[in-house]
């Protein structure tokens, strides 16, 4: 959790300084790539606290999901049909239920510690 | 403990990665630009091509303008005379509305009816021109930027009717007799006879399916008269400048 929050401080220090930048017409893929990352990172974290962590599981589902999000909007906007709505759909539930796992998982351990 | 810096050096490796997205994402102002599919961009581009054509037309009326005022600024100093101006001006409007006998290089389109014996079973009807075909073939002329159009030597405007009238043909009121019919159009005579004679067009159908006589003949020097009937423009009513 704090790796993450330190991670994506630092990244967006790095991002705001370096002078690069993509086509403003990419922005919708990237945007829903950003939410595949997203939904990844809190995916991890909240294996992390499961205990059940794999480095290559989370590498290949963080950068497979962001490309594929990315993929299917583009070829949703080639087609006429806003497939990245799938994307949407899918990471942004997965996101709230992952949350919902690491809150339950840190109140649980809370309690324990109190009860203890 | 090699697992954990591993699996705390992965998290952090991603997540800088998704902040560097993030923070660019940012400095795009995605408010500006919500949802830039690659259609609204095309979209957009079309306005703007059409944004610029109108303009350059403006520009060019602007230069137009000029040269008008120029034109009465020499009548201040009386180099030319205002009625010498506006006899040029009437002159001009003659000729573009058709009242102005008018010559120049462009075609002559001759139709006749299908003269063979049971030519395309028994349907007569078949066999001869109608007022649609003339006015399919006079469309497509004008598609291909004839300038002055007649049949039969009677003036062809953008009010003239071309209607059907039993055996002969109307238009602007009178007739313009049976067949054949001779149109003569002055344009550039290659788009011309390409309107007439290039495969799929309506002509090239009568032609090859209902074995109606089409004949193009290309000349330097077709004369057209002008338009002879009267306009009466009982309900339309110029609309003031300014309203």
């Amino acid at each position: 959790m704090f790796f993450a929050l330190i991670g994506i401080l630092i990244g967006m220090a790095i991002g705001f300084l370096l002078p690069y930048t993509y086509s403003a017409a990419y922005s919708l893929y990237i945007s829903v790539a950003i939410l595949a990352c997203l939904d990844s990172v809190f995916g991890g974290i909240r294996a992390n606290l499961e205990n059940k962590f794999d480095v290559s599981i989370f590498l290949s589902g963080f950068f497979g999901n962001a490309i594929i999000a990315a993929f299917l909007a583009y070829v949703g906007d080639r087609l006429g049909v806003p497939l990245y709505y799938a994307a949407i759909f899918t990471f942004g539930g997965r996101l709230f239920e992952n949350f919902a796992g690491i809150r339950r998982i840190i109140l649980f351990r809370r309690k324990l510690k109190k009860d203890n | 403990m090699d697992d954990i810096i591993k699996t705390k050096f992965a998290i952090l490796f991603s997540s800088i990665v998704l902040g560097i997205f993030i923070s660019v994402q940012f400095k795009h102002n995605i408010p500006a630009i919500p949802l830039a599919t690659l259609r609204s961009i095309q979209e957009t581009r079309k306005e703007i091509d059409a944004i610029i054509d109108e303009r350059n037309d403006l520009e060019e009326l602007i230069v137009e303008k000029e040269r008008k005022i120029e034109e009465f600024e020499n009548i201040i100093h009386e180099d030319r005379d205002i009625i010498d101006i506006l006899g040029d001006d009437l002159e001009k409007n003659k000729l573009i509305s058709g009242l102005k006998d008018v010559q120049g290089s462009g075609i002559v389109v001759t139709l006749y009816d299908n003269m063979a014996e049971g030519a395309l079973g028994e349907e007569y009807d078949l066999d001869v021109v109608h007022d649609v075909d003339i006015l399919r073939i006079i469309n497509d002329l004008r598609g291909a930027g004839a300038e002055a159009i007649s049949i039969n030597d009677e003036r062809i405007l953008s009010i003239t009717e071309i209607k059907c009238g039993g055996p002969i043909i109307r238009a602007n009121g009178k007739s313009l007799g049976g067949a054949p019919f001779y149109i003569r159009a002055i344009g550039d005579q290659k788009l011309l006879s390409a309107a007439i004679n290039a495969p799929n067009t309506y002509s090239y159908a009568l032609k090859t399916i209902d074995q109606i006589n089409v004949e193009t003949t290309i000349e330097d020097d077709i004369e057209i008269p002008a338009y002879r009937g009267r306009f009466n423009f009982r309900y339309a009513k110029p609309l003031k400048e300014g309203d």
